[in-house]
């Protein structure tokens, strides 16, 4: 291995690069080592899972904030999303080799902050990089702190919503005289507009995630279970508050559609993106980070916020939020330099509300920039609806609570399981859950 | 094999027939990665067509370097290229003079010793993983080259192999050199090693292709891109970019690229090492 | 008296020496094959968890939950399935790729680097090519049956289909291990058997049956126990394609060991585990030795 050269004779980024490219990792984390040492201030690491849209969206912030702190070594890497990441964030900090700064859906906090796998923020230093709790809706600030401390700082909500493609829909007279799609409230509107617009394109009308390691059917189900009044625990988090006349209606809703043939069965993520890319069906839900999937598809498409089939529509969000693993002897410059990193790209968030997401810093919700932006802008009214996860430990984007529904729900959507049999599925599945020992008390 | 002169006829028509089985075959065998080629080899866009189109309507080269311009790769390539060496060499060194030690020495305890290197055999490294890692993280060495390796350099199935070996290699060459007042290392070194080339071949190839490929455990210890191997950077790290097949067909290609050559320089001992070496498949 | 002190000291000396070969290779035994297996039993009966904390002794009542635990039997059966599904194909595929390659001389090379080719490839890649060929739509599984009129399958989103899957994908990738097994073991049978059957006007079918299976028997056990051992700790393939989906029900052990050590921190929940999978792992391995060793005794007697 070579000898490290002198850090006083090479700048910071060329020495890492060169220490790096020179060994491969045995001498990057010789190289880590020395900028922990010399500079502290140099170098951060920041992990995240966006790929798709939102990769490239945050690709071209980080470019900026390169661009503006070229004495900054960022050190981006993006992993795959879900409890892939999660497990890697988790492994990493309890190996003390977490990043600097990472971002954590703000539903995954409870089973981060209790284990002592993050940092506390320090109001002071956040302050002085200006960022502040009146900044943010409340709701998210609230969810951002954990036993009275804060851990998280909110960079966007993202919500279920609907996708339409405007000339399925026009074709099949859905479309108002501004060519808008009107809300469809209640189920026989939701029904009614996806037969028009299976008429049109000979497909189910909607195209819905319900297999692979996904996770809509969650999304879905929450999103009608919390319109229809159900909670799934009691307020203390610790028993089943299920309610089986809501379960019972969501699921036969949602089984009816796939059983009349109006929503699509059996499609992964990807494989519902892409039919919607080439334009096979009229309605697409999910959430809205694909806006800029289908945006450079130059698909015909607009979205809206997502239909209120049982009450008001409440629609299923979580929260990325950005957060400090943790990291044992955390200088107040290496605080400074994450929580100014953050409030760089707070400020800037409005380049990434073009891949759907409502930003969560105030001052960029509220502005121009952001509320002319189409179709980003026009769901943003169901930030006032939004419904986080249950605050408890197995719960949150990618957790166990997800992927042990969707596993049960999936079926169900594409009628392989019978309604009642999902029902029990889920009572069963929920006192599994109470009753496992919680790993971070 | 001779034939009798009045059956070769007959046996034309069977190698025909052997042959049209043989080439159906192949080409079910061949598919998959031809297909990946092909999808690596089309433009964005044309890989999500419906129906399918075999070739691509245009040839370019536009996966491959946007996938060679990121880093990961290179670090991928280079890690995976300096654990499969690490691991080999220490497997060699360790379990060749570990069995020439049960081999050909007398100490005491070297019953015991061996059969409990033998048990280890027994034990399937993938149920270590918890407490491994717990130890990684004990030692520091979570997300290093060493905790990628050392775990992986424990082959009781090696020593075994290279014992039974050593035991069938007649002794009177070492006792000839011992008598002329050679050492035992120097033995082992100048002569039985020398002897054992074949049989620590075998071994060292095997070793090498399982650890180039090994995925379990590199994808356990490593936390960040730059210090994974190329199966876990592989199935870890998302590009920025959307469901994009010809590049992540393309990362494919790239991934396969350097064994499947090592395995056309080296075919001929390659499969005379995996032969020998039968242990361990997947 | 120079003779009675060299001789002690040379077998001082041989002594020495064999401890030092045996050293290095125990040291590293030792530490990570020895102490993580120990380890994992202390876990087993504690609490402890991977974000640290306190951890405390729960006596058996990890394993209590492990053997209660439905999704446990699940996973279990999920491996038996693939063992059961995945290793006829293996075996008769090897083998009839050994016996096409033994005896088509020419271009011998050439058969051995399509049929071999695959096995060196990296799990992760095996992976990333049987997604792209399972994606609904646009994938060539799907095309390819309907070429020939068949329905598509819906292969990562149906649990058979999804085990099917993954079974191709693993005869696709590791049967090139077998073949090469087989054709050595091909080689290795004398030449002179068929000539003097031929002499007897053996066709080369009933050469088949009567030398050639029968000559090959022990790789055939050799495969077979290497094929049980190497399905039982399936975890790539499983984890990659489908990701243990859908509803786990192609979710195999090891990924359920991952999943509640590190996705769920429950590290001594996770010990427990792996020890039961240990215990059953030794079981085969003692059930397999005594049938063979019978066996062994049988042909001794006859």
């Amino acid at each position: 291995m070579p000898l490290p050269p002198d850090p006083a004779a090479i700048a910071p980024l060329p020495r890492r690069r060169f220490l790096r490219l020179a060994g491969g990792f045995a001498a990057s984390t010789t190289g880590l080592a020395a900028c922990g040492t010399a500079d502290p201030g140099s170098s951060l690491r920041y992990w995240n899972l966006f790929s798709g849209g939102d990769g490239e969206t945050m690709a071209r912030m980080l470019a900026g904030y390169r661009a503006r702190n070229p004495h900054v070594d960022l050190d981006e890497v993006t992993l795959e999303w879900g409890d892939r990441y999660y497990t890697k964030l988790a492994m990493a900090g309890a190996a003390q080799r977490a990043p600097d700064v990472a971002i954590l859906h703000l539903g995954r906090l409870p089973a981060f902050a209790p284990g002592g796998l993050l940092d506390p923020l320090r109001p002071d230093l956040l302050a002085r990089a200006g960022i502040g709790g009146a900044d943010f809706p409340a709701g998210l600030w609230r969810r951002s702190h954990h036993d009275g401390r804060l851990f998280a700082v909110p960079l966007d909500t993202h919500p279920f919503v609907q996708y339409y493609n405007v000339e399925v829909c026009r074709e099949a007279g859905l479309l108002d005289d501004r060519d808008r799609l009107p809300p469809l409230d209640g189920p026989e509107a939701v029904r009614t507009a996806l037969r028009a617009a299976r008429r049109v394109t000979g497909t189910p009308g909607l195209l819905v995630e319900t297999a692979g390691e996904g996770v809509t059917p969650w999304r879905l189900f929450w999103s009608l279970y919390r319109q229809a009044g159900g909670d799934l625990l009691t307020p203390d988090g610790t028993r089943s508050a299920l309610d089986d006349a809501a379960l019972t209606g969501v699921l036969g809703f949602l089984q009816s559609l796939s059983d009349e043939g109006l929503a699509s069965t059996g499609l992964s993520a990807d494989g519902a993106i892409a039919l919607f890319s080439s334009g096979r069906a009229g309605f697409f839900w999910h959430g809205e980070w694909e806006v800029q999937t289908f945006l450079n598809s130059g698909l015909p498409f607009s979205m809206t916020r997502f239909p209120g089939v049982f009450g008001p529509p409440l629609a299923e969000a979580d929260s990325h939020a950005f957060v400090l693993p943790r990291r044992p002897d955390r200088s107040a410059e290496e605080h400074l330099l994450a929580y100014e990193f953050i409030a760089a790209l707070l400020a800037r968030s409005a380049t990434w509300a073009e891949g759907g997401h409502i930003p969560a810093y105030l001052p960029v919700a509220r502005s121009p920039e952001y509320t002319r932006m189409r179709p980003q802008s026009l769901y943003r009214s169901v930030i006032d609806d939004v419904q986080l996860d249950p605050e408890v430990w197995f719960a949150g984007s990618g957790s166990r609570l997800w992927s042990e529904m969707t596993a049960i729900l999936g079926p169900v959507m594409d009628g392989r399981t019978s309604v009642p049999r999902g029902v029990a599925r889920i009572h069963q599945l929920v006192q599994d859950l109470l009753d496992t020992p919680n790993p971070v008390s | 094999m001779p034939e009798r002169p009045l059956t070769r006829s007959r046996a034309r028509a069977g190698n025909a027939v052997l042959l049209l089985i043989a080439i159906a075959l192949a080409v079910v065998w061949a598919l998959p990665l031809v297909w990946a080629v092909l999808t690596s080899l089309k433009p964005e866009s044309e890989t999500t067509e419906i129906p399918l189109r075999w070739l691509p309507r245009e040839v370019t080269a536009e996966a491959y370097r946007s996938v060679l311009a990121t880093e990961e790769i290179w670090y991928w390539l280079a890690n995976s290229a300096f654990t499969a060496s690490a691991v080999t060499a220490l497997v060699l060194l360790l379990s060749s003079t570990a069995a020439y030690g049960f081999s050909r020495t007398r100490f005491r305890g070297r019953g015991a010793l061996f059969a409990l290197v033998l048990a280890g055999v027994l034990v399937p490294t993938e149920i270590l993983i918890v407490p491994l890692f717990q130890e990684m993280v004990f030692f520091g060495l979570v997300d290093t080259p060493w905790g990628v390796i050392l775990p992986q350099a424990v082959l009781p199935a090696m020593v075994y192999i290279l014992k039974v070996f050593f035991d069938g290699v007649p002794r009177e060459l070492e006792e000839a050199a011992l008598m002329d007042g050679a050492g035992r290392w120097r033995v082992f070194w100048r002569i039985v090693l020398p002897l054992s080339r074949p049989v620590l071949a075998a071994v060292g190839i095997f070793t090498f292709i399982t650890t180039w490929n090994n995925f379990l455990w590199p994808f356990i210890v490593t936390a960040s891109p730059e210090s994974m191997t190329l199966p876990v950077g592989l199935a870890t790290v998302q590009g920025s970019y959307g469901v994009r097949y010809a590049e992540i067909m393309a990362t494919v290609v790239l991934a396969a690229l350097p064994l499947l050559i090592v395995f056309v320089l080296f075919q001929r001992h390659i499969v005379r090492g995996i032969a020998h070496t039968g242990l361990g498949g997947r | 008296m120079p003779s009675s002190t060299a001789a002690p000291r040379r077998s001082r000396d041989i002594t020495g020496s064999g401890l030092a070969f045996v050293a290095p290779f125990l040291l590293v035994y030792a530490l990570f094959l020895v102490v993580p297996l120990g380890m994992g039993l202390i876990n087993g009966f504690t609490d402890a968890s991977l974000v640290g904390g306190d951890r405390e002794f729960v006596g058996a009542a990890n394993f209590a939950e492990a053997l209660t635990d439905p999704a446990l039997w699940r996973s279990l059966g999920v491996t038996v399935v693939f063992t059961l599904a995945s290793t006829p194909p293996l075996i008769a595929v090897g083998l009839l790729m050994a016996l096409l390659t033994h005896h088509l001389a020419p271009a011998r090379w050439l058969w051995r680097l399509v049929f071999f080719a695959p096995y060196v490839l990296p799990s992760s890649a095996i992976a990333l090519i049987f997604v792209w060929i399972y994606q609904p739509g646009f994938g060539l599984a799907d095309a390819l049956l309907e070429m020939v009129g068949a329905e598509p399958v819906g292969w990562l989103s149906r649990p058979v289909a999804a085990m099917l899957g993954v079974v191709l994908a693993t005869v696709w990738w590791t049967a090139g291990f077998n073949f090469l097994l087989y054709l050595a073991a091909l080689q290795a049978i004398p030449g002179d058997l068929y000539e003097a059957s031929s002499l007897d006007g053996a066709s080369r079918v009933q050469q088949f049956f009567g030398i050639t299976l029968p000559m090959l028997r022990p790789t055939t056990g050799l495969i077979a126990v290497l094929q049980l051992l190497a399905s039982l700790k399936v975890f790539d393939q499983f984890y990659l394609i489908t990701g243990g989906g859908p509803q786990h029900s192609t979710r195999p052990i090891l990924q359920y060991v991952y999943e509640h050590g590190f996705t769920n921190y429950r590290i001594g929940y996770a010990s427990a585990v792996s020890y039961v999978f240990f215990a059953l792992v030794l079981l085969l391995t003692a059930a397999h030795l005594s049938i063979r060793r019978r066996r062994e005794g049988r042909l001794g007697h006859a």
